[in-house]
């Protein structure tokens, strides 16, 4: 008997119309050795590329196509579903282009039947593409239901559209049995109107879902798609549950009066010879002048490069010395074929020069001699000996990713822009990112399904728990117990049951973050575009892994804060100092950058500004750049996990002497002193101890990688160990090296990547060392980002001697500015001085600040009611708040004399807001000064954290510093200077709070004063006994043990109380 | 003068005690009265005795005439300084007249009862946010701000609350109505057990409510009536009407019918009856529409049917959206109302196309309750059935079959279901006689149990 071949099912990529991964479908097909399926999702291949390497990996063949939403008032009224699969790679293309089609017509989020196709733009796409004519959704039963009585004619009419659509050959009668007796009836008309057609029939099970249980969340995907309950969707849920993956000898019985539609699957399946594999995609090209060729305009264009960068003075090697590296990587960027792509990169890159947007490349590219050379990254590999084949490797059969920095907002913007200007809409396109059913979003929606009030969907949701560490006693039982619901419920059993399968469930597509696609204009036939929300961006229907699996090669533009700040600190030095910075060439050894990172003074600073960075530094004292690009690497999950910190800590302090565990592993680990911290390091472990090759030792990481197989473990394994015999090592020499590369593939940190960040990390001290004025502008402009809140920036500043002015509407920006104090002009930096600008004025939008600026610089204000007046963009809310946070009080003169205070300009705002009709518009009050007190200290302190989340006055703390000094909390400058292990009393505001996966539930919080901040060690057993003081409570006073270990200053908690201050506090940085 | 009294422990027995001093009481709010005090000085020698009487009153225990609580009570020329200074001080206040911003000087802003002033509480928070903004927290420093200044940045709204926070408005009490009771009822010196003599008494208390009802032009369309039985226990029966009616003997029918359905278990010796009053129903009947049954005449008609046919069997049926199959509701039954009926005349939007001869649909009589059958399968056909029921009785073999259709639905529920149904043709005669198709039949089983059941058959 003919095998049967299930050729028209749905993944849960049809977007809440199926319930099952294309992983789980394959699994269910590979059960029931099916030797092929195909996948139809709605409207898109969103989830082909997983069913078909799902499916490559089990041996099944996977055939993709799509069910393709259409209208034509020729054809029929409504819309229906067309099967189409995809038979030759013309098809495929066809297809891909079709669905471009409908998609980019209409926005993202639009309404059901405005994104469909017409008959004619099916008629030009068919080609290709074999049409089946679908179940209750497809266009016979359409045509069978609108005439109940005698729909046959109607029906025909529908087959010889088809017919003439697609060809006689390539039209399949589509058959479905899921045991309904209106279905049944159709079936026999298709049947009869088959046999008269001459039409092969064909038996699919139009599944929903792999396995009959999956049923129930089609059913609750119903339901959150309809915007109904379970109780009240009615006929809107599945009849039964029969679109479940079938097993062959199950539809044999089912279609035994039929078999012909049985075998004609098999028939179908060996027509469709296209799969994936045979993508048809091809590496993106550059354009490139006349007479040249890709290949020799990289080649120029790098070798140009090269000469400017391999100079041989400031410690960089000759260009002589450089040119094997770079013929080498250009050999094999031609053998590959990626010229077009490191131009397309170059070009990029190249713009961003020109529109004077900083950029960097990051990640593994940093390896590349030829990407150093043309600009794309600042490292240079070859000076600091980085390995090429973790970037690019012929062996691995993956091509390499760019990922330049770029910095956030309107200039990352700018570049992506760029390159869709560049490339056409229909030539780059952003990846997608699927957003999946996970934690509350599944909490909540599962809930409202089963028509759980308010109160229960918030305890159920709440359950999720945000923390990083997960206590082991945290059972998913206790959790519902301490929430009040049991489990013996049968309706929260239920909501459990669904709630656990619906995780990891595609729930939308959203673009990612930075992923661009490129194919000069041909992207659409390699893959379906569709709009992002955000409007002019396109994105493809693939994810960045599945993009990658099919061997798309894209480049990430990511924004990154401080590029942003780098960027801004430059202009601002530039206006204010007007000194010319250039990143490219800060001098190396600034000696307070290594002071500052010495002392762990680093807060603003990229990458080594956190609580963990800090209590390693003055551990780690860097004293040169290299330094600063292991301390980037170490405080990472890997080095933590591999307890890699304290031995390379203990050597670098003399307490340990360096070992090798081989001697031939020398000259990979000497950098970091025997101790391995970076993935290349690894590669070269195995390179040179067991003889891999680049690309070998690169398949070594990733068989260790995320993506973990243990057969594939175990392979590379073996291939370790006798490649180590070879060489002579064995015994426990070899279980130390197999046993460290193992544990450590998983969560190394690049080389190349800690060295790109070290740049940024080393400008970023060199510019708030050497210009603080400058560097603090503009990190409070690019807020939020960083570890701090803008108040904790703004007190570090201060200590550090910067003057910071407080929010004037008559010199304020929207942004904060550096202002020039009067005075002589011998020293500018110290004279220099931060204004905050009016973005900080919380509830002010940025078209009102931005109109104070331009009216100001036509006129100065002279009164509130002029302000009024001519901002009329300034709603009465915004000038209660400019009022409430002093921004008024120089309104009308800057001498202290004649200024006012915040509740005068109060006073003055609330008249200014209100007409006093036309009788009373010209008389004026006298006098400008209000009955109204002035603020108090600690009201002000108060209005400064509602009105700007900030206060450039003293420090809330310091107000009860003599309340403190009563209870003997000390000072946080002061606690260096005691002794370890001393008993110890601090008291302070709580800026971050953190409990880190790796850290086993111990707590750190950083307290700060007005002298500084103090670190806090909390154990679990302290953590549970005050939770609430810890979680709730801003200013605290903790009673511990002083621990001083080298320096890194810390107290452990014993007891925790919270104190009641009067006065305000921005929210802290909690890290959960 | 006006008295304020203010408990955090009493409220509704505040207004009765307070009708002990004062002919004119207002409940001013919760845990809160106001009284006119004027004239009061011959029972009490002077307001400050009144004051010192009701405290002292107020902390006698309930029985005796008290509150069993302590009070504030204050005294001032004003209802609403009173009211203030009530709230916010403890025991017996006086403000003599013209001190008044003596007294509230110091009470916080927040506490500002902008109703008293008819102001709405967004508005409020809104002049409350400016004044907090302005710094100012007490009544005193409100009531020193220059009046213009406050009118020309607050409004009217700000200048009244203003005067509240100065203790300078003035205005009359609202008194208090007792609000009408719609209930009556009866202790019984003896225990009845027989309908007969309760009809009296439900005659007697039906009466005086419809009375009551009927003077404040009232109806209801909901009486509960709870009968107090030997046993000291409560036997409680609610009668819901589609519309408000206002005729004691159509209620006292239904009472009766509804008690004989529903007898309490033991002699009754207290009775209750209470309503739910409601607008009477006002209907204007068109010249040419045919007149509908009276509701009343209606209602005691389905009364009596129900206690013929049993309560769940009477109504409209209504099918339930779902795919359950045969699954119905019986709603209540109601007249159409005009809209209903403008509704159905309106044509259907979907065309309608009558079926010719040769597709006319086949006719089902569907058997209720079905009859449960026992089937013999083969290979999970059926093969052979047998089912009887007290009227018919269905056997034979299956000579052709269609099926299964299958259903199964309502999987979140404890009671969720699962059928398969085949339509079967069954046939008579053993394999001797020469077999004769008897009918087609509809026959379906519930997966869960595995039971079988004959549906109906085709005509």
């Amino acid at each position: 008997m003919d095998s049967y071949i299930e050729l028209h099912a749905r993944s849960a990529f049809s977007f809440l119309e199926g319930s099952s991964l294309p992983e789980e479908l394959i699994a269910t097909a590979l059960a029931f050795e099916m030797p092929a399926m195909a996948l139809l999702d709605r409207n898109g291949f969103y989830g082909a590329p997983r069913f078909h390497l799902s499916a490559k990996r089990n041996g099944i063949k996977a055939h993709i196509g799509a069910e393709i939403s259409v209208k034509d008032p020729r054809v029929n009224d409504a819309t229906f579903s067309l099967p189409l699969l995809v038979r030759t790679r013309e098809g495929y293309q066809n297809l891909c282009r079709l669905i471009t089609l409908m998609k980019l017509r209409v926005p993202k989020h639009s309404k059901n039947g405005e994104c469909v196709v017409s008959a004619d733009e099916l008629a030009a796409h068919h080609k290709g593409l074999i049409c089946l004519t679908g179940g209750f959704d497809g266009p016979l039963a359409l045509a069978l239901n609108s005439n109940p009585a005698d729909g046959s004619p109607r029906a025909q009419k529908t087959i010889d559209w088809l017919t003439t659509l697609f060809g006689h050959d390539h039209l399949y009668a589509e058959l479905q049995r899921h045991f309904n007796r209106d279905e049944e009836a159709r079936n026999q008309i298709i049947v009869e109107l088959a046999r008269r057609n001459r039409l092969p029939l064909l038996a699919t099970n139009g599944v929903s879902y792999a396995t009959e249980l999956r049923r129930e969340v089609a059913d609750v995907f119903t339901c959150i798609r309809n915007h109904v309950r379970l109780e009240t969707a009615g006929r809107l849920l599945a009849e039964n549950s029969e679109r479940y993956l079938k097993p062959g000898p199950i539809m044999q019985t089912i279609f035994a009066d039929l078999p012909e539609a049985i075998s004609n699957t098999a028939e179908l399946s060996s027509r469709l010879e296209f799969t994936l594999e045979d993508l048809g995609y091809e590496f993106p090209k550059y354009p490139v002048p006349g007479g040249e060729t890709m290949m020799s305009f990289l080649r120029q264009r790098t070798e140009e490069g090269a000469r400017r960068r391999y100079t041989g003075s400031n410690g960089a090697p000759e260009y002589d010395q450089a040119r094997n590296q770079l013929e080498r990587e250009l050999k094999l960027i031609e053998k590959l074929g990626l010229e077009g792509y490191f131009l397309i990169v170059w070009d990029i890159v190249q713009f961003c020069r020109r529109e004077g947007i900083l950029v960097q490349g990051r990640g593994s590219a940093a390896n590349s001699a030829v990407c150093y050379s043309l600009g794309i990254t600042a490292v240079d590999p070859i000076g600091m000996g980085l390995l090429f084949e973790r970037f690019l490797s012929e062996e691995r059969g993956e091509w390499p990713d760019i990922d330049l920095d770029l910095p956030s907002g309107d200039q990352r913007e700018k570049a992506i822009q760029y390159v869709y200007e560049r490339y056409g809409k229909l030539g780059a396109a952003m990846t997608a990112n699927v957003i999946t059913y996970r934690g509350r979003s599944a909490a909540r929606e599962v809930g409202k399904a089963l028509d759980f009030d308010d109160d229960t969907l918030s305890r159920l949701a709440g359950l999720v728990h945000t923390w990083e560490w997960k206590d082991p006693k945290d059972t998913t039982e206790r959790q519902f117990r301490e929430a009040g619901l049991d489990l013996r419920n049968p309706r929260i059993k239920k909501f459990f049951e669904l709630y656990k399968l619906v995780q990891d469930l595609p729930r939308h597509l959203g673009q990612h973050s930075g992923g661009m696609v490129i194919c000069q204009g041909q992207l659409d036939a390699v893959v379906p575009l569709e709009p992002a929300a955000m409007p002019g961006r396109v994105v493809v229907q693939w994810d960045k892994e599945d993009c990658a699996d099919l061997g798309l090669i894209k480049v990430d533009l990511l924004g990154l804060g401080m590029m942003a700040v780098l960027e801004d600190s430059i202009q601002l030095i530039r206006d204010s100092y007007h000194e010319e910075v250039d990143l490219a060439h800060l001098p190396p050894d600034n000696p307070a950058v290594y002071a500052a990172l010495q002392k762990a003074d680093t807060i603003g600073m990229f990458q080594v500004e956190s609580r963990a960075q800090m209590s390693c530094l003055p551990r780690l004292r860097p004293e040169r750049f290299y330094d600063i690009v292991v301390q980037v690497a170490i405080i990472r999950p890997g080095p933590i996990v591999g307890n890699m910190v304290h031995p390379y800590l203990k050597r670098r302090q003399g307490r340990e002497t360096v070992r090798y565990a081989h001697p031939l592993l020398e000259p990979v680990l000497k950098r970091t002193l025997g101790v391995p911290l970076f993935q290349e390091q690894l590669l070269k472990m195995a390179m040179i101890c067991a003889g891999f090759s680049g690309g070998e030792a690169e398949e070594l990481r990733r068989a260790f990688g995320f993506k973990r197989s243990e057969a594939r473990m175990k392979e590379i394994e073996i291939k370790l160990r006798r490649g180590l015999l070879k060489n002579g090592i064995s015994g426990k020499t070899q279980e130390e090296i197999v046993q460290s590369i193992s544990s450590f593939a998983l969560y190394g940190f690049p080389e190349s990547h800690a060295a790109s960040f070290a740049l940024i990390a080393y400008a970023s001290a060199y510019l708030k060392c050497n210009y603080l004025a400058a560097f603090s502008a503009a990190i409070l402009n690019n807020q939020p980002m960083g570890f701090y809140q803008p108040f904790t920036l703004i007190k570090d500043a201060q200590r550090h001697g910067l003057k910071i002015l407080p929010i004037d509407i008559t010199c304020s920006n929207w942004l904060c500015t550096i202002e020039k104090e009067p005075g002589p002009e011998s020293s500018p930096h110290s004279k220099l001085s931060l204004r905050l600008g009016l973005k900080y004025v919380k509830g002010l939008s940025q078209q009102s600040g931005m109109a104070i600026e331009r009216e100001r610089s036509l006129k100065a204000f002279t009164s509130i009611d002029e302000l009024r007046n001519r901002v009329p963009e300034l709603h009465k809310d915004e000038l209660r708040k400019l009022s409430a946070v002093g921004a008024l009080n120089f309104i009308q003169s800057h001498s202290p004399k004649l200024s006012i205070h915040r509740r005068d300009a109060l006073w003055q705002v609330e008249k200014a807001v209100r007409s006093p009709g036309a009788l009373y518009e010209a008389l004026t009050e006298k006098d400008k000064h209000s009955p109204l007190l002035p603020m108090t200290i600690p009201e002000r302190i108060d209005a400064d954290f509602r009105g700007t989340g900030l206060t450039i006055g003293k420090h809330p703390v310091a107000y009860h510093r003599a309340e403190l000094n009563k209870l003997g909390a000390q000072r946080a400058i002061d606690i260096a200077k005691i002794q370890n292990g001393s008993p110890i009393r601090v008291a302070g505001w709580v800026i971050v709070r953190q409990r880190p996966g790796t850290a086993k539930g111990f707590v750190f919080l950083t307290l700060e004063d007005e002298t500084g901040v103090s670190n806090i060690i909390v154990t679990p057993q302290i953590f549970e006994q005050n939770r609430r003081a810890l979680v709730d409570h801003p200013f605290l006073l903790i009673d511990g043990t002083l621990q001083n270990q080298d320096n890194v200053v810390s107290v452990k908690a014993q007891s925790v109380r919270s104190l009641a201050f009067k006065v305000a506090a921005a929210s802290s940085h909690d890290f959960h | 003068m006006f008295a304020c009294i203010y408990s955090p422990d009493v409220n509704e027995e505040l207004d009765d005690f307070a009708y002990a001093f004062s002919p004119v009481v207002e409940h001013t709010k919760q845990h809160t009265v106001t009284i006119d005090v004027a004239g009061c000085e011959l029972m009490f020698g002077s307001p400050y005795g009144l004051a010192t009487e009701v405290a002292t009153r107020a902390k006698r225990p309930r029985a005796e005439g008290g509150l069993g609580s302590q009070v504030n009570i204050a005294i001032a020329g004003n209802p609403d300084t009173a009211i203030h200074a009530a709230l916010q001080l403890p025991g017996v206040s006086f403000v003599a007249e013209g001190e008044e911003l003596t007294c509230l000087r110091e009470f916080p802003i927040e506490s500002l009862e902008y109703s008293l002033v008819n102001i709405e509480a967004k508005q409020a928070e809104v002049i409350l946010e400016t004044l907090k903004l302005w710094g100012v927290q007490t009544f005193g420093a409100f009531a020193e701000l220059p009046i213009t200044g406050v009118s020309e940045r607050l409004g009217q709204e700000g200048v009244h609350l203003q005067a509240l926070a100065a203790g300078k408005t003035s205005r009359h009490l609202k008194s208090k109505q007792p609000a009408p009771i719609f209930s009556n009822a009866v202790e019984l010196d003896h225990p009845i057990t027989e309908l007969e003599p309760l009809s009296f008494i439900y005659a007697r208390l039906l009466n005086q409510l419809c009375a009551t009802l009927s003077s404040y032009a009232l109806a209801t369309n909901e009486l509960l009536v709870v009968m107090t039985l030997e046993n000291k226990s409560d036997h409680q029966r609610k009668l819901s009407l589609p519309h408000p009616l206002l005729d004691h003997k159509v209620f006292l029918k239904l009472l009766l019918l509804d008690t004989e359905m529903h007898p309490p278990p033991t002699g009754v010796v207290g009775l209750t009856i209470s309503c739910e009053p409601v607008k009477p129903r006002v209907i204007q009947n068109g010249l040419f529409v045919p007149l509908a049954p009276a509701p009343d005449k209606l209602e005691l008609t389905l009364a009596r049917l129900a206690k013929l046919v049993g309560e769940t069997n009477i109504g409209s049926p209504s099918l339930l959206d779902t795919h359950r199959p045969d699954a119905f509701i019986m709603k209540r039954f109601v007249l159409p109302t005009k809209a209903d009926t403008r509704r159905r005349r309106k044509p259907p939007n979907n065309r309608q196309i009558p079926a010719t001869d040769q597709q006319r649909r086949v006719g089902f009589r569907m058997f209720r309750p079905p009859l449960r059958a026992v089937v013999q399968a083969e290979r999970g056909w059926p093969a052979q059935i047998s089912a009887w029921g007290k009227q018919r009785g269905v056997y034979g073999k299956v000579a052709q079959l269609a099926g299964p259709w299958r259903t199964t639905g309502d999987w979140w529920r404890t009671d969720r279901w699962a059928r398969d149904e085949w339509d079967v043709a069954l046939e008579t005669g053993s394999k001797n006689q020469s077999s004769k198709i008897q009918g087609i039949y509809r026959i379906y089983r519930e997966l869960l149990s595995g039971a079988w059941f004959v549906e109906g058959n085709y005509d």
